[in-house]
């Protein structure tokens, strides 16, 4: 629901080193966004295309690399990659159900092409 | 500009103190510029890795260092609306209050009628309207906890705005989540919005008195926080008849020790 929001403030780190770069256009922008970050990605690209929109990214490439989850199992003392989707973490090890995530709820601006 | 939509209504966002308004609170929010410049350049890409919550997250560090420095155990709870925030609040205010002196910030998207509910003699409420946003962030509860006066306050409790999804993403410098779950919604509501419950520290099952008659099944409902949030606490409470207060009154009582 949030989505307008995050993207808003993804612009303002986007346009703010757009602008000490001295970029005419920027081209491409990457987020890093996990799993659980609780954000839905198509949200977040309508996001972009509303707040980009007369600014030096619009029509920009938008470009989202998903994080996955990883959980810590306290018995096992190791992390696991949860690949499938859900927010149940059973230890593929021992069978205990986890809540410690390790990662998974990235919600970040990576990387900004320009030129 | 609107966050849910994208439309162009100025959002109004208020902090009221019951029976006053602090000054200035009442402004809509300003609009960063986007201040872009169209000198050229050669094409290149930098990394960034910047959190997009991480102004949210400056702010409520900052929340964090002053709840610490004062010695207030600060609560978050969340839930979505009906659950109970607010008669859990008033009951325990009325009982756990008259020994801890407590204080509340309340958010809701119109009205003061939390904040009406809410205000004792002995208990400082300041009402948060957010308009359409459907969150409290750190900045509002900074501005909101700004008008109490927080003198001798050893609790502070943040109501957030009914709902299940977006409060989970906006840490507020709480010290402790509690997120509620009443009798009424179904036992499925964790499996249903799991980020909220992966975040709570405690589950409180309210309601509980008329679990019963809804035919709502405790202990899969139990069962279902469990496998969501392994680590978080489960008391199961009902503010009408008091049942499992004591519970929620130890919890709060043990938690206060960890501040001090």
């Amino acid at each position: 629901m949030h989505e307008i929001g995050i993207m808003e403030s993804a612009m303002t780190f986007v346009l703010q080193h757009a602008t000490e770069n001295r970029a005419r256009k920027v081209s491409r922008v990457v987020l890093r966004i996990g799993t659980l970050a609780g954000v839905e990605v198509e949200s977040l690209r309508f996001a972009f295309d509303v707040v980009s929109r007369g600014t030096l990214a619009e029509n920009a490439d938008f470009e989202i690399e998903i994080v996955p989850a990883s959980v810590f199992c306290q018995g096992c003392n190791d992390e696991f990659i949860q690949d499938t989707a859900g927010y149940i973490f059973i230890c593929p090890t021992c069978g205990d159900l986890c809540g410690e995530i390790r990662r998974g709820r990235e919600l970040e601006l990576s990387r900004i092409e320009m030129n | 500009m609107c966050k849910e939509c994208g439309c162009n209504h100025k959002v109004p966002f208020g902090v009221k103190v019951l029976s006053w308004i602090a000054p200035g609170m009442l402004k809509p929010r300003v609009a960063e510029s986007d201040g872009a410049s169209t000198t050229s350049s050669p094409p290149h890409s930098i990394e960034i890795h910047t959190s997009l919550l991480a102004k949210n997250d400056d702010l409520a560090a900052a929340n964090r260092a002053l709840f610490s420095q004062r010695r207030i155990l600060t609560l978050n709870l969340l839930s979505s609306p009906g659950s109970g925030k607010t008669t859990l609040l008033s009951r325990t205010v009325d009982e756990f209050g008259l020994g801890n002196r407590c204080a509340v910030v309340v958010g809701d998207l119109e009205t003061d009628n939390d904040a009406r509910r809410l205000h004792r003699p002995h208990v400082q409420v300041a009402q948060i309207t957010t308009g359409t946003a459907c969150h409290l962030d750190a900045d509002m509860v900074a501005r909101g906890v700004k008008a109490l006066d927080l003198t001798d306050v050893r609790v502070l409790f943040i109501e957030n705005v009914g709902n299940l999804v977006c409060p989970a993403d906006f840490d507020l410098g709480e010290t402790l989540r509690v997120v509620l779950l009443s009798a009424t919604e179904g036992e499925d509501k964790p499996l249903k919005y799991p980020p909220i419950f992966k975040s709570a520290d405690l589950v409180l099952l309210t309601k509980i008195d008329i679990a019963e008659v809804l035919g709502f099944d405790r202990l899969q409902a139990l069962d279902n926080i469990r496998r969501m949030a392994p680590r978080a606490e489960c008391i199961e409470l009902s503010a009408r008849s008091g049942e499992g207060m004591e519970a929620w009154y130890r919890y709060l009582e043990s938690h206060l020790t960890s501040v001090e």
